[in-house]
């Protein structure tokens, strides 16, 4: 059953045609990869998905909920996380902190006037976000100010923070972005421990070793539509894919 | 139409222009320096009521002349010693701190001018080559029998056109000027090119002050010189910059004329004109939130 | 996680603090009545720091609450009844109809668009009483002839009124502290945090910022009212930029996000403008400008975050 079904969405900016008629749809509990050359529309269409943009053409549904004119908090309220290219995390807030947000914000909808609550009223949400820590590997820093981490580890918080929603629905903008060779091989370890949930994941990568040893399904954008889509052993060698990488590297060269 | 009403209509369109000229120039100044450095800054007003004070004792110790030649050079001296002194060091930091330093400049130097000169107000003459009326009937045909403005009032206008046009050049006509458009569009872009964006940056904070202190001495004698006037004419140019579209001079100038004219056509009455400016800085937001000019998605 | 006697010893320390004012405050110098002004203006400053410490929204703007607050009393005690109960509800259901108005209205843009329309609805208050509304608020003059208020038949005067704000201000601590501890403290810092995160955490950002808001005004709209029943005429001063100012400077002062930080500051603030200005003459509000820019600049935690370090230093050196 797709849970995401991506229906002739274009996007103009100005006179320029970021999306042309993009259609795909993502089958649920897949690992599904969105690959490309630079300014493919790859984040364009990232930022379609999550509400930040909204599509000129077409219609982008989420098990069968469209997804236009929502705010990005109704987005994440149905089931959809996202992880930001740039880990986007509470730099001041601890980590146990960071972690019970999503909890709070699961348990209690985008909106609810608890300011009378105890913190004893919220030992379920904070145990439950010492869980989410320690599959990512981070119980040890719980307290610790998130702005103190690496790199790495704040992309793993951010995983973290995800996972606490329980999202149906996890959409990876560049998770490897910046990255040394060990922390992406942690990385990838780190998204297949948790695929094993059932979850759907929409991965924008560039790293090829990342999207072939992660996905079951890829598409390929190039120049705002795709050329291509199928497993990854399809993808490798198709001609188009190549004309459209080798284009970009000669325009590099 | 009666010569009467033209006569009426003129008068208060030059009103308008008149009560609009130290508007536009203060929010040209703010506007300026929020589009290049992103800064807001409260100390604004403040450095209007500098340029008036630096006015009127220049003024009486050694002619007006010499107060119009030397405030905006102070000013602007003050404006590059302001910018390279303190707010450099805020540009990391968050918004609110910038607005707290600012804020704080605007309180320490409200309170010395007020210490050094007292809370009353300093009168401040016109001079005399600057004094009196214009027979405006003798230069316009269609006006009706006898129609005077103050000669002043048409140098305070005459004098902010001048200075609007003047940005204009150097912003549309100058290297200077064509670096600091692309800087304001991509300040990023323009160091990765190598260009001294900052220098030049630096150089747009002195002329913002400069142009604080153009108002002050030529505005001064139209309002009062008094310790309070600094945040009583920030707040207003505050509005116009944000009417204008924050970061856009022509927005800057159209809306500061325009807040002249609403002031001017609704002087009868008399209570709604205190309160008009904030029912059309909010009409406009609520319309309209990146104002008549501004960038999209800039301040949303 | 705290543990409950943890938060509790703020609330004991203040309540001791507070209740026993009356007798250690006039050897510091003051006048009479001083004490209980400086308690007003931290209750004020308390619920500032629930929107500036918490959601990092700076209002320039909340001498609009105080002073509206201030004048609805002053109505009601003038020509409805000198008890002040149904002064204060009146003043709040008012104010706080209005602040969630400018509070939906401003806060839908970023933090800079905030501080300036807070401060231009401000002025917008300001000159309406001393223009339009001047029948009714007494313009310049302000609002006087206000009669001695009652509640329930006790004359708030003196030592009454000191207590009866101090209970108030007992009470809204605890409020403050609760709300702090609460998930909806957290949801209010993570707004500072990362607000573009937390909307993608799914939560509703702008409903948040605007019961902040509301909230922080409640807070402003008690001190109006109780500065109406400690003395019985409404400034037109009152809805003046400065109180909003001054309300910033204090708060920045003492230590922003603390909640007991802006009530030091309210304190320094108001002894500074009361005692110290007699040595220091017309020059106080200078002197206290330049500290102000100096906390700004090198110490922005404010006095509490100096007092931290300081402690840290200390124990340091013991240690070592």
């Amino acid at each position: 059953m797709a849970i995401l079904d991506v229906h002739n969405v274009s996007k103009n900016f100005g006179g320029l045609a970021a999306l042309k008629d993009v259609t795909f749809q993502v089958e649920e509990g897949t690992i599904h990869s969105l690959i490309g050359p630079n300014g493919a529309g790859k984040s364009t269409l990232l930022n379609v998905l999550t509400g930040l943009l909204a599509a000129d053409e077409g219609r982008v549904s989420y098990k069968g909920t469209p997804l236009t004119e929502i705010s990005p908090h109704e987005i994440n309220q149905l089931g959809i996380a996202k992880v930001f290219q740039t880990p986007a995390i509470f730099p001041e807030m601890s980590l146990l902190e960071n972690v019970v947000i999503p909890v709070l914000a699961a348990r209690d909808g985008d909106f609810k006037l608890n300011f009378m609550e105890t913190p004893k009223g919220m030992a379920e949400c904070y145990s439950y976000a010492e869980e989410m820590l320690n599959e990512v590997g981070l119980q040890d820093d719980r307290n610790k100010e998130a702005r103190f981490l690496s790199r790495g580890d704040k992309r793993r918080l951010e995983l973290a923070l995800c996972l606490a929603s329980k999202p149906k629905l996890l959409l990876l903008d560049e998770p490897t972005a910046g990255m040394a060779r060990h922390e992406t091989e942690q990385t990838i370890e780190l998204l297949r421990k948790i695929h094993s949930k059932g979850m759907t994941k929409v991965i924008v990568e560039h790293d090829m070793n990342v999207v072939f040893a992660l996905s079951e399904r890829i598409s390929v954008l190039a120049q705002g539509q795709i050329i291509a889509e199928g497993s990854p052993d399809e993808i490798k060698g198709h001609p188009k894919v190549i004309e459209a990488y080798l284009g970009e590297e000669q325009e590099e060269a | 139409m009666s010569g009467q009403l033209i006569n009426q209509i003129f008068l208060q369109v030059m009103t308008g222009l008149q009560l609009g000229a130290i508007y536009v120039l203060i929010a040209l100044g703010l506007t300026l320096i929020f589009g290049t450095l992103g800064v807001v800054n409260f100390a604004h007003g403040a450095l209007f009521m500098l340029g008036a004070y630096f006015a009127v004792n220049i003024a009486s110790a050694m002619g007006f002349g010499w107060a119009i030649f030397l405030v905006p050079l102070i000013l602007f001296a003050f404006g590059i010693a302001m910018e390279r002194g303190l707010m450099r060091f805020f540009y990391d930091r968050p918004h609110t701190d910038q607005i707290l330093v600012t804020f704080g400049l605007a309180i320490v130097i409200q309170e010395t001018l007020k210490w050094i000169f007292g809370a009353n107000n300093i009168p401040f003459a016109t001079p005399s080559w600057g004094s009196g009326i214009v027979r405006m009937h003798e230069y316009l045909p269609f006006l009706e029998g006898f129609v005077a403005y103050p000669k002043w009032r048409l140098i305070l206008i005459g004098v902010s056109f001048v200075t609007v046009f003047g940005i204009f050049a150097l912003l549309q006509f100058t290297r200077f000027g064509l670096i600091i458009r692309a800087g304001m569009r991509d300040p990023d872009m323009m160091r990765f090119l190598g260009v001294n964006i900052s220098r030049r940056f630096t150089i747009v904070f002195g002329l913002g002050a400069l142009i604080a202190g153009i108002a002050g001495v030529f505005g001064g004698p139209v309002t009062q010189v008094d310790p309070e006037i600094g945040m009583g004419l920030l707040v207003p140019s505050f509005l116009v910059v944000v009417i204008g579209g924050m970061g856009s001079i022509p927005g800057a100038v159209l809306a500061g004329f325009l807040l002249g004219m609403t002031l001017s056509f609704s002087a009868e009455y008399a209570a709604i004109q205190n309160i008009i400016i904030y029912l059309v800085a909010v009409v406009v937001l609520l319309v309209r939130p990146r104002g008549l000019f501004g960038q999209k998605g800039l301040m949303e | 996680m705290s543990k409950s006697s943890n938060y509790l010893m703020p609330i004991f320390i203040f309540t001791a603090i507070v209740l026993t004012m009356p007798f250690w405050f006039p050897f510091l110098g003051g006048y009479e009545g001083l004490d209980t002004k400086i308690l007003i203006w931290a209750i004020f400053a308390l619920g500032f720091d629930l929107l500036l410490g918490y959601t990092g929204y700076l209002s320039f703007g909340h001498a609009a609450f105080f002073g509206i607050s201030a004048y609805v009393t002053g109505l009601m005690l003038l020509h409805f009844s000198s008890n002040i109960i149904p002064a204060m509800i009146a003043s709040v259901i008012v104010t706080l109809i209005i602040a969630f108005l400018i509070g939906l209205l401003t806060l839908k843009r970023s933090g800079i668009y905030f501080s300036i329309l807070t401060l231009a609805f401000a002025e917008m208050f300001h000159s309406a009483a001393l223009s339009m509304f001047q029948d009714w608020t007494g313009g310049d003059n302000g609002l006087t002839g206000i009669p001695t208020p009652m509640l329930f038949g006790l004359k708030m005067q003196e030592m009454t009124v000191y207590y009866f704000v101090a209970i108030i201000a007992i009470a809204l601590f605890y409020l403050a502290i609760r709300i702090s501890r609460s998930p909806f403290g957290i949801m209010l810092r993570a707004i500072k945090s990362n607000q573009h995160r937390l909307e993608f955490t799914g939560v509703n950002v702008f409903k948040y910022k605007v019961f902040a808001f509301v909230i922080s005004a409640f807070y402003a709209t008690i001190a109006g009212s109780l500065m109406v029943i400690y003395e019985p005429y409404v400034a037109s001063e009152f809805l003046d930029w400065s109180t909003s100012g001054h309300l910033v400077i204090m708060s920045v002062l003492g230590g922003v996000g603390t909640l007991f930080g802006p009530m030091i500051g309210a304190a320094f603030m108001l002894y500074f403008e009361n005692v110290l200005s007699v040595p220091l003459g017309e020059q106080w509000l200078l002197v206290l400008g330049i500290i102000f820019m100096l906390i700004v600049i090198f110490l922005p935690g404010g006095f509490v975050d100096g007092a931290r370090k300081l402690k840290r230093k200390l124990t340091a050196k013991e240690n070592s």
